[in-house]
């Protein structure tokens, strides 16, 4: 399948707890932690793909297991081809996370300046990051406000100048943590509107992580949906859904999800 | 050109971003002349008696002017030590760690990068330390031999760096309570010879100071600037610096490896 741009098989990830001084019988006892568990998926290019889970699913771990942030457990994953773990710089040439979190930018300088910032880390040539940060600035409508720092901004604003980082270095995949948290109704529809239009139509693929099941419906291709670090189901949200809605069908497969593991 | 951009992209940042504080700013110039003046008291208390002339005949028997280029150079001891791990939790304490590690630019270009301002901007109060020295207490760099002090002072740079380097890999684990920036910046500061000369130690005390890279340094830097020193009388001391950078910077490349390796596993990579 040539168009497929992200793939994993049995993708997990395990942590160490150490239980220190909690424990008096053994302080030095290890116990493992699932957080993401045998996860295979397939994404093709110009997909917008959601994850789906409450918190504490594995969503964000998953994320940033793609994005090279954690090294997988066990299992393997690639983007555009490159391997998750062995060809990291070339999958970071491919992607960008853009998350929720505003405090990945630096608030005393102005958006201008943090754009250019992230511009030369993404390698791009004085000139050509110049002519790439006025494209950006222009397509999440933020041109006026560019020389005014970051501190300055409403939420929608640095949410915005977050999509303008991430579209710096024209990746493939765009992996997005609750890229609505914190944002008001119209700012969210602009960003679905963005996402929709400016993004998937032009062959760019969205991994979006939400718990917003609405949002996943409204612009989802497909969603996989994440319990207890484990994938329990994933394709076209119609297809899984059938007559219900997707809450309805969410909630009644975390409910059983929940018994059958009371059970066992 | 292009191999030089991240690097400048970083040093242009942190330069905006200091001088956004602008008080801030204006404040560490202003403590520099602050700490200068009162040196030069001490100095003057001390005068010319014949136990300062004795222990500071090497070089030249004037302790403002040893103690000026103490001060000074320590400062590289201290950014050395610690700029690397600051800067790291520093980052991620603002959140921005993450976003740089999603950029195809590896985590040892943003650890030595991110440090290049730290050492810049010492460069700049160190050479204010001197021209205050110079300008307002009479101290003379006429006979100064200035290639061999440059060296010293790279081979300082390179020696506290992969001390530093060491500090930041454990910040990288263990987050915070670094052991090695700690003990290595008491020691020195107490051991080195930053105020006084190692002489006046007891002897276990002296020998136990041949074992830090300062010692090496600050003899070295004062000989070149305030005897005109060339590289053979200063040569045992850059021989020294360059030993020990050869021993630490590999223990500081292998310890930073494995802590990145590390803190990968744990995803533990962008917490404080």
């Amino acid at each position: 399948m040539a168009d497929v741009v992200l793939e994993t098989h049995n993708l997990t990830k395990e942590f160490i707890k150490r239980k220190g001084f909690s424990s008096l019988r053994n302080p030095f006892e290890k116990i493992v932690f699932s957080a993401v568990k045998d996860i295979d998926i397939t994404v093709r290019r110009g997909e917008i793909f959601g994850l789906l889970g409450p918190n504490g699913a594995g969503k964000t771990t998953l994320t940033k297991m793609l994005c090279t942030l954690v090294l997988p457990s066990a299992g393997n994953g690639s983007i555009c081809g490159f391997d998750l773990a062995k060809q990291q710089g070339k999958v970071k040439n491919k992607i960008a996370l853009i998350s929720s979190e505003e405090r990945s930018f630096y608030w005393r300088l102005t958006g201008k300046q943090n754009l250019d910032f992230f511009a030369a880390l993404h390698g791009l040539p004085k000139k050509v990051a110049a002519r790439r940060i006025e494209e950006v600035l222009e397509i999440v409508e933020m041109k006026d406000a560019a020389h005014r720092r970051f501190q300055e901004y409403s939420t929608g604003m640095k949410q915005r100048m977050g999509l303008a980082r991430g579209l710096l270095a024209d990746p493939e995949i765009f992996f997005m943590d609750e890229p609505t948290k914190g944002l008001d109704p119209i700012a969210t529809w602009q960003l679905h509107e963005f996402i929709r239009t400016s993004l998937a139509d032009s062959g760019k693929t969205v991994v979006v992580a939400t718990h917003h099941l609405a949002e996943a419906e409204q612009i989802c291709d497909r969603v996989g949906i994440m319990f207890g670090g484990e994938m329990l189901a994933s394709g076209p949200v119609k297809e899984l859904t059938g007559d219900a809605s997707l809450s309805d069908f969410f909630r009644n497969l975390v409910e059983q999800t929940m018994v059958e593991g009371t059970e066992t | 050109m292009l191999t030089l951009r991240k690097p400048l992209a970083f040093l242009k940042k942190d330069f905006l971003m200091e001088v956004s504080y602008r008080f801030s700013f204006v404040l560490q110039f202003a403590s520099i002349f602050f700490s200068v003046v009162m040196f030069y008291f001490v100095a003057k208390l001390l005068g010319d008696a014949p136990s300062v002339q004795n222990s500071l005949s090497e070089y030249g028997g004037n302790y403002f002017s040893f103690v000026l280029i103490g001060i000074a150079f320590s400062n590289f001891l201290s950014v050395g030590l610690g700029s690397f791990s600051t800067n790291i939790r520093s980052e991620q304490m603002i959140g921005t760690l993450e976003a740089m590690l999603v950029t195809p630019t590896r985590l040892s270009n943003i650890v030595l990068s991110s440090s290049q301002w730290s050492f810049a901007f010492t460069s700049l109060r160190v050479g204010v330390y001197l021209l205050i020295g110079g300008i307002f207490f009479g101290v003379s760099f006429s006979g100064a031999a200035v290639l061999p002090a440059i060296l010293a002072l790279v081979l300082t740079v390179i020696a506290f760096s992969s001390l530093g380097i060491i500090s930041a890999s454990f910040i990288m684990i263990f987050k915070r309570g670094d052991p090695i920036a700690f003990a290595l910046s008491t020691s020195s500061t107490l051991l080195g010879g930053v105020y006084y000369p190692i002489s006046i130690l007891p002897g276990w005390l002296q020998s136990l100071s041949y074992f830090f890279p300062i010692t090496y340094s600050l003899r070295a830097i004062r000989l070149s600037l305030l005897q005109g020193a060339g590289f053979s009388e200063v040569g045992g001391d850059l021989i020294a610096l360059v030993i020990f950078s050869l021993i630490t910077l590999p223990i500081s490349l292998v310890c930073f490896r494995y802590a990145v390796a590390r803190a990968k596993r744990d995803g533990s990579l962008a917490y404080y």
